[in-house]
């Protein structure tokens, strides 16, 4: 009997969100067949690739990114070059000075700092809270007035200020907003549910369903998404069927393998290497698993991704 | 595993009002309860026209182009004995949100449907009946088997044949129960779909007792493997019931607010 090859493709799909406006713009999800698939089905938009800057600028990074950074004076210097990059299809602007456990910057020189970089950058522009919840729903309500008309991404609401977050994001400028949940299925579910039960338009929510560093309890980010991608196509769950946005370089850029000097750990090697290393196999096992998106920080670690993507879907 | 279906029970002659709206063509009755059953959550509605033996074909046109272009191509069970109604209906059904139920065939004089719906790509409803009802499990599988060979031999795709056992009233037929059950059970092992009239087991029981026994008998039948029946949607503790099972079955992935979607 001649083998017949049956295709894997699904009658539901995940929602098209689209980041940025003009040429620029991305389109995230879209498909209608599990992670990488294509060979079920054509994958209309392959997984995207951000970069991330935070509002420290180039004062906490190691050296192996500083020295990408050379001659920039200004976060505007900072966002220009980290645009520049090969690969780069958007910018994440993270505001880690907003923690009140850290140097608690206030709302507006962080939203001031994040009007400079939207001035000097033309690619779509994501923003991420300092991970205080209470502190976020005021940082990324003002961020989304001043991002108004951008059509920029915010990450994240939380479960705990989701209200606040969808209301001024989602609700009054229509932006897109990130759902967040910590590798916990039934809350993902749940986020989506509260905030189209707010009024935001579903077709406005990216998820970022958390992640580990690859090696760190990984095999429970691979699990969630992968449920999460079975109910959306095969039980075509609508709650469920918004893209993945999984920020990484906040993850892998913390753990000893990453930040442990060549001198204090000489049989690791260069640690360069092992960063991009940790980076880019975290980055494309999210992507196996589901993410529609990752936020990296090192420009080698992106080129890699950009171009595995370019040549896998 | 797919969500269990549920088909709206409320268009139904049976009914007085429903019957005088199908007999004046009064759309408004029919589109308040349509409405009701699927703000509830009906998947499904059945638009039982009864006999319909005059102008059966007009009125069940009249009724899909009326249901589905009011609520979006909802899918819909045609219910009546009128085969030339159930063809005219199909005919300018739109299957965008679901293939038509045919309603229903039996093991005797309504075998033909099972044609009338291969010809059609449409569901059927099976009903593993023959002349009266079927007096133990083998007789209901002999049935199963006979109607299920029928729809293979016309082109049917099994999944396509939704068998029912015919859920019997308790008052009077209370000892059949776990026979009920236990049919549902074997149409599970076979693979089959399966539905029914689920609420004909509290006939004739006090008002606030029917929810009490419709939900308990659907969670049990759901247990033994029933994907679909054919329910009262506005009857909440039933659609809770429901809700829960398919999240202990897994056809639905929980969420705080599963009983809200």
């Amino acid at each position: 009997m001649p083998f017949t090859a049956k295709s894997g493709k699904f009658n539901a799909s995940i929602n098209t969100v689209e980041i940025g406006t003009g040429d620029k713009a991305i389109k995230i999800g879209g498909e209608n067949v599990l992670p990488l698939y294509s060979f079920d089905a054509p994958i209309e938009n392959a997984p995207k690739v951000g970069i991330e800057i935070t509002d420290f600028g180039m004062e906490n990074e190691p050296d192996c990114i500083k020295k990408y950074y050379e001659g920039c004076d200004t976060l505007a210097d900072i966002a220009k070059k980290a645009a520049s990059f090969e690969g780069v299809d958007f910018l994440c602007f993270r505001m880690e000075g907003g923690d009140p456990n850290g140097a608690n910057k206030t709302v507006e020189e962080l939203i001031g700092a994040l009007k400079e970089i939207a001035a000097v950058v033309d690619l779509p522009l994501a923003v991420a809270g300092c991970k205080n919840a209470e502190k976020d729903a005021q940082l990324l309500s003002k961020a989304a007035e001043a991002l108004d008309g951008k059509n920029a991404m915010f990450l994240s609401a939380k479960e705990e200020n989701y209200k606040t977050v969808g209301a001024a994001a989602g609700l009054a400028y229509k932006q897109i907003v990130g759902a967040e949940s910590s590798v916990d299925i039934n809350l993902a579910k749940q986020l989506n549910v509260l905030m189209t039960q707010l009024g935001v338009n579903p077709k406005s929510v990216v998820m970022n369903v958390g992640t580990a560093t690859a090696g760190y309890g990984f095999e429970y980010v691979v699990s969630t998404m992968d449920r999460i991608k079975a109910a959306a196509l095969s039980q075509n769950d609508t709650n469920l069927q918004m893209p993945i946005v999984t920020p990484v370089a906040s993850e892998t850029w913390s753990v000893k393998e990453s930040v442990s000097s060549e001198a204090d750990v000489p049989e690791w090697g260069c640690q360069e290497t092992r960063g991009i290393d940790m980076e880019v196999e975290t980055a494309i096992a999210d992507i196996a698993s589901g993410s529609n998106a990752v936020i990296l920080k090192h420009p080698t670690s992106i080129a890699t991704i950009s171009n595995l993507m370019k040549e896998l879907v | 595993m797919a969500k269990f279906v549920t088909i709206g029970e409320r268009l139904s002659t049976t009914a007085p009002a429903v019957n005088r709206a199908f007999t004046n063509r009064d759309p408004e009755p029919i589109l308040k309860r349509a409405k009701e059953q699927l703000d509830a959550g009906a998947v499904y509605l059945d638009v039982n026209i009864g006999p319909a033996e005059s102008d059966g074909e007009e009125l069940m046109k009249w009724a899909v182009q009326l249901l589905q272009s009011e609520f979006d191509n909802v899918p819909l069970a045609l219910d009546t004995s009128n085969r030339k109604a159930i063809e005219a209906g199909i005919s300018v059904y739109n299957r965008s949100k679901g293939k038509p139920i045919v309603n229903s065939a039996d093991a005797a004089g309504r075998i033909e449907n099972i044609d009338l719906a291969a010809a059609n790509d449409a569901i059927v409803i099976a009903l593993c009946n023959g002349e009266g009802i079927a007096k133990d499990n083998d007789e209901r599988m002999a049935f199963c088997q006979m109607l299920l060979e029928r729809g293979l031999e016309h082109g049917m795709e099994a999944e396509d044949l939704w068998f029912d056992p015919l859920f019997l009233v308790v008052k009077g037929m209370q000892d059949k129960q776990m026979d009920v059950l236990e049919c549902i059970k074997m149409f599970s092992e076979m693979g089959l779909n399966s539905t029914g009239g689920l609420s004909n087991n509290s006939n004739g029981m006090p008002k606030h007792i029917r929810p009490i026994m419709d939900s308990t008998l659907v969670a049990m039948a759901i247990m033994q493997g029933l994907t679909s029946a054919i329910v009262n949607p506005c009857d909440l503790r039933l659609m809770e019931t429901i809700k829960s099972c398919d999240v202990f079955k897994g056809n639905t992935l929980y969420a705080d607010s599963y009983l809200e979607i």
